[in-house]
């Protein structure tokens, strides 16, 4: 009876030369400012600096690749991780408790708080930064408080201490909002289901609230984390010569060393570290960040 | 019921239980942690504020509040550049990366199409890349680009403002990508079908149903990349060229140097033009939710 | 299924498929199959199904909201094919009404006159009509959200009838409502086609609603048209057994074609049918519970009528009538249902009683399944 005539492909075809055609300025722009760039990065990685710093891709070989096995390298990765370990679990350790009382407000309170965090997070990340190298310098408020207490000769700036602690001060807020959506999501008659059925407040915590926040935590654990251990302006604000981070790193093969494809290989090595989380962040479940 | 048994019934029936709340001593706990938060949050800030008004040089000792180093930055012509060029930086790319962005969303979210899948991974990309590989990446092809340029076509290309509004637009494309879309996403689009069952062609229909609803999401993105290109400090350093420094690349370099109460000055402008970026937005946004009850419809379509 | 002859129909539809490719390896999805159909101008007609069935899918293809995989689609004898939705005589009111939450309700009601840019004093006085029409006069500056569930069908409704289409789509606009407030709707819609003269097609899951309005209705099933016809031809005579019990309760008996005129049921007894098949093949009958009485069984026969014995199992009590199961003899415990109407004089029978179930042989239906 039916008698293919073709008119739904020809809507499909039309629908979806449209769609092209609407995304098409952005394909292409992405294509040229972002595909062929990290081409570029992967082929230079597989060159060879010359002793005038330029780079030679007559021999592409694996030896930039192998240079990360230094001792050096691995040391300043392995701090990478550790400081952005710290920080994510610090940020967790504060933040949960945190998102929990924001969440937990009623709505008029909850919308004004709301502003108060989500205010640090939109203001320039450079001068919060800066901040606290003002406040934990030498000659700053927090060392001469500390004077006026009796411990002397603190030093605070350029410390892993004062790494971690700007890390934590400018991502906390990117572990404190999806905790928040997801503990203000969860419906709160399966706590009162909880302690009806004899559950303690903190065994329905336990039980509900924490596993149904589990998705805030992947999130907020991933989105700190890969800032974190990627972070540059930090580390080189308030860090020292000795807490080199991975970051600093790969800037100094271009900017002093000149060494373009050994900061190419650190470049494409964060990027799969990069890669890695994040797909273990959907591997469990996660959604869109 | 009488009045009074009314009364009594409503005194007799419990509060509904804050159950989420828990008890007093952990109830403490968390205020107190919060307040603790908010402290960390804002302190250095207002530190920041109140030094960048100390008359003396050394930040740990008060030599009366002044404007001092506020009238010296307003004469300081490398500030004023470096400011000048962050504006054109900020604007140009936000206005790009806004309109391809949210082309980018409508082409993913509301069609079908070969190679949308791979697109939605590579705007995806950008978003969880760390800047310093970012800069790399921008480096190395504007180099190439230039090589290519200089050996094939004779044009000699150079570092500068274009290049670092290219690299911005380059990151912000999919920040605002996703922004928009996910307003996309919570407008149902059986809207849009209504508007083309009541004769509306595409274009129409986007113009005057599908454009209105996802507005504020275009803002907050558009706000988001704003703020991110004028957060920027490594990617700019690396694609920016002699005379096309940036505010927070050139506070950055001074930084370096060296804490003075200038910098101070310098930050708290910066930290007050983000501020009132949020607070004009946030109070435009709220207008326009609280305007919907009261505007009764004074509004009307603009004619087609 | 032709519409009653006359004027040339509205809506025209011959063999439409419709196929949604699954995603990622799942298998297609068949939503519409073999659909042949014919709507006469000015009638109201429902399409009737159970949920999946494909109704909405059908809707969305006369709309232009969806092309047919193949097949024809004519609008007043004109071949629409590929015209988008904004190019067609068609207007619809959507399942959640789909009102634009950012217009006051006149904008809403203006909407497609704007898009077809009819003069400006022109759309005043037809949406102040069709404000009219539903009944919402001074509401017109609200917004959607500040109106009831019942007003924003009504808008819904005006937003559609002011365009004057040619055939009006509903997806199922009443089911979002309340019980009585739907009731209420029905006869209004009803009362507001016969008015303006529209073709109406509805969508229903409610067959009392598909019952109670229409000039003619479809029932569909599994992407299929399995009945065409007007409420009392397809309640009386469904055509499968999935017509029969989705429209109403029926009891299903297997039968044996004797002759021509008759049936022999499960108990050796005979009913009057023209079943249209071959001696000796087997048929199955409906019958509706309200067409059938009960008898002592050693009450005398009544020649009219046709009759099979059994044993009562269960009574039920509804108050107007009584519900009663009883298994037939010669069946392993084949239950028929049987309402009885419950007026004075009317006997009652109890659990375990033998009875005779009788019934008009014009009552008897031969399923075509
Ligand atoms: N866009 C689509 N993509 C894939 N499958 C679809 C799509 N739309 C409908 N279907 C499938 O087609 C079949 C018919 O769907 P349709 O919506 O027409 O049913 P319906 O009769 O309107 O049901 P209901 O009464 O629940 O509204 C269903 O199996 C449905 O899952
Ligand atoms: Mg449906």
């Amino acid at each position: 009876m039916s008698t293919s005539t073709g008119l739904e492909q020809d809507a499909v075809r039309a629908e979806a030369r449209r769609g092209l055609l609407i995304g098409l300025p952005a394909i292409a722009t992405l294509t040229v400012l972002f595909a062929i760039p990290l081409i570029i990065v992967v082929a230079y990685s597989f060159g060879t600096r010359t002793r005038t710093g330029r780079t030679d891709f007559s021999t592409l070989d694996l030896s930039a690749y192998q240079r990360l096995a230094d001792p050096l390298v691995l040391e300043i990765v392995s701090r990478s991780l550790g400081y952005a370990l710290l920080t994510t679990v610090i940020c967790l350790i504060v933040g949960y408790p945190f998102a929990y009382h924001l969440a937990t407000r009623t709505p008029r309170v909850r919308a004004v708080l709301l502003v108060l965090v989500m205010l640090p997070f939109w203001s320039n990340f450079l001068v919060r930064t800066y901040a606290w190298r003002v406040l934990l310098g030498s000659d700053g408020p927090l060392v001469r408080l500390l004077g006026a207490l009796g411990i002397d000769d603190v030093v605070l700036l350029f410390t892993p201490f004062a790494i971690v602690l700007g890390l934590v001060y400018g991502f906390l807020p990117f572990m404190v909002l999806p905790l928040y959506a997801a503990i203000e999501r969860i419906d709160h008659t399966l706590i009162e289901a909880a302690r009806d059925l004899h559950a303690s407040g903190w065994g329905a915590f336990r039980a509900v609230t924490l596993p149904l926040s589990r998705s805030g935590v992947i999130a907020g654990s991933v989105l700190v984390f890969i800032p974190a251990f990627g972070a540059y302006v930090t580390p080189e604000l308030l860090g020292g010569s000795r807490t080199t981070m991975l970051g600093s790193y790969v800037v100094r093969q271009f900017l002093s060393a000149r060494d373009w494809p050994f900061g190419s290989a650190l470049s494409v090595a964060i990027l799969a570290v990069m890669l890695l989380a994040t797909t273990a962040y959907f591997r469990t479940g996660g959604r869109s960040l | 019921m009488s009045a009074l048994g009314a009364a009594t019934a409503r005194l007799r029936r419990p509060r509904p239980p804050r159950t989420l709340a828990p008890t007093r001593a952990v109830e403490r706990l968390l205020a107190g942690n919060a307040w603790l938060v908010f402290a960390f949050l804002y302190l250095p800030i207002i530190a920041l504020v109140v030094l960048s008004f100390n008359d003396n040089r050394l930040a740990s000792v008060w030599g009366g509040a002044s404007l001092r180093w506020y009238r010296e930055l307003v004469s300081d012509a490398a500030v004023l550049s470096a400011l000048r060029n962050s504006l054109i930086v900020a604007v140009a790319s936000t206005v790009v990366a806004t309109a391809l962005g949210t082309a980018a969303a409508i082409a993913l979210e509301r069609f079908r199409w070969r190679g949308r899948r791979t697109f939605d991974g590579m705007l995806f990309l950008p978003v969880i890349i760390p800047d310093v590989t970012m800069a790399v990446m921008m480096l190395l092809f504007f180099v190439q680009v230039f090589r290519f340029a200089g050996n094939m076509l004779g044009i000699t290309g150079a570092f500068g403002l274009t290049t670092i509004i290219l690299s911005h637009v380059a990151f912000n494309i999919s920040f605002v990508a996703i922004v928009v879309r996910a307003r996309l996403a919570g407008m149902d689009h059986v809207l849009e079908e209504a508007a083309a069952d009541l004769y509306a062609s595409p274009w129409q229909s986007f113009r005057h149903v599908t454009l209105p609803l996802i507005a504020p999401g275009i803002a907050g993105g558009a706000l988001l990349a704003l703020t991110l290109s004028l957060d920027d400090v490594v990617i700019t350093s690396f694609v920016a060229g002699p005379g096309s420094t940036t505010l927070p690349v050139y506070v950055f370099s001074l930084v370096r140097r060296g804490v003075t109460p200038l910098i101070n000055a310098v930050s708290v402008l910066m930290l007050a033009g983000s501020m009132l970026l949020v607070i004009v937005s946030l109070s435009l946004q709220g207008r326009r939710t609280g305007g919907e009850r009261r505007r009764d419809g004074q509004r009307s379509l603009p004619s087609a | 299924m032709s519409a009653p002859a006359g004027v040339g129909p509205a809506v025209s539809l011959r063999g439409i498929r419709k196929v949604f490719p699954g995603h990622r390896g799942a298998e297609d999805t068949v939503a519409l199959e073999g659909v042949d159909l014919d709507i006469a101008d000015g009638e109201f007609f429902s399409l009737l199904g159970p949920s999946g069935c494909g109704k909405t899918t059908l809707l969305r293809i006369i709309a232009g909201l969806e092309f047919p995989t193949s097949g024809s689609v004519r609008i007043n004898g004109r071949e629409v094919g590929l015209e988008p939705p904004d190019r067609r005589p068609v207007n619809t009111v959507f399942q959640a009404y789909a009102l634009f939450p950012h217009m006051t309700i006149a904008d809403n009601i203006a909407f497609g006159l704007r898009m077809k840019r009819v003069p400006s004093d022109e759309i005043r006085r037809r949406v102040t009509e069709a404000l009219e029409l539903v009944r919402l006069t001074g509401r017109e500056d609200r917004m959607p959200s500040q109106v009831s569930g019942g007003q924003q069908q009504r808008v819904a409704l005006a937003r559609a009838l002011v365009n004057r289409p040619e055939v009006l789509l509903l997806d199922e606009p009443l089911g979002a409502l309340d019980l009585k407030l739907r009731q209420a709707m029905q006869l209004e819609l009803k009362t507001l086609q016969e008015r303006v003269g529209i073709t109406f097609i509805l969508v229903t899951h409610d067959q009392e609603e598909a019952l109670a309005m229409s000039d003619r209705l479809g029932v569909m099933d599994g992407g299929e048209l399995v009945q065409v016809g007007t409420p009392g031809e397809v309640y009386e005579r469904p055509n499968t057994r999935f017509v029969a019990n989705f429209l109403g309760d029926s009891n299903l008996l297997t039968a044996t074609v004797v002759d021509d005129g008759a049936l022999r049921l499960a108990d050796g007894s005979i009913a009057r049918a023209t079943a249209g098949r071959p001696v000796g093949s087997t048929v199955t009958i409906a019958l509706r519970p309200e067409h059938l009485d009960l008898r002592h069984a050693d009450a005398p026969r009544d020649a009219h009528l046709d009759a099979v014995h059994g044993v009562v199992v269960k009574a039920f009590y509804m108050g107007s009538a009584i519900y009663y199961d009883v298994v037939l003899d010669g069946t392993e415990g084949m239950l028929i249902e049987v309402r009885q109407g419950n007026a004075p004089g009317i006997e009652n029978y109890g659990v375990g009683e033998r009875v005779r179930v009788r019934w008009n042989p014009h009552s008897t239906t031969v399923l075509a399944d």
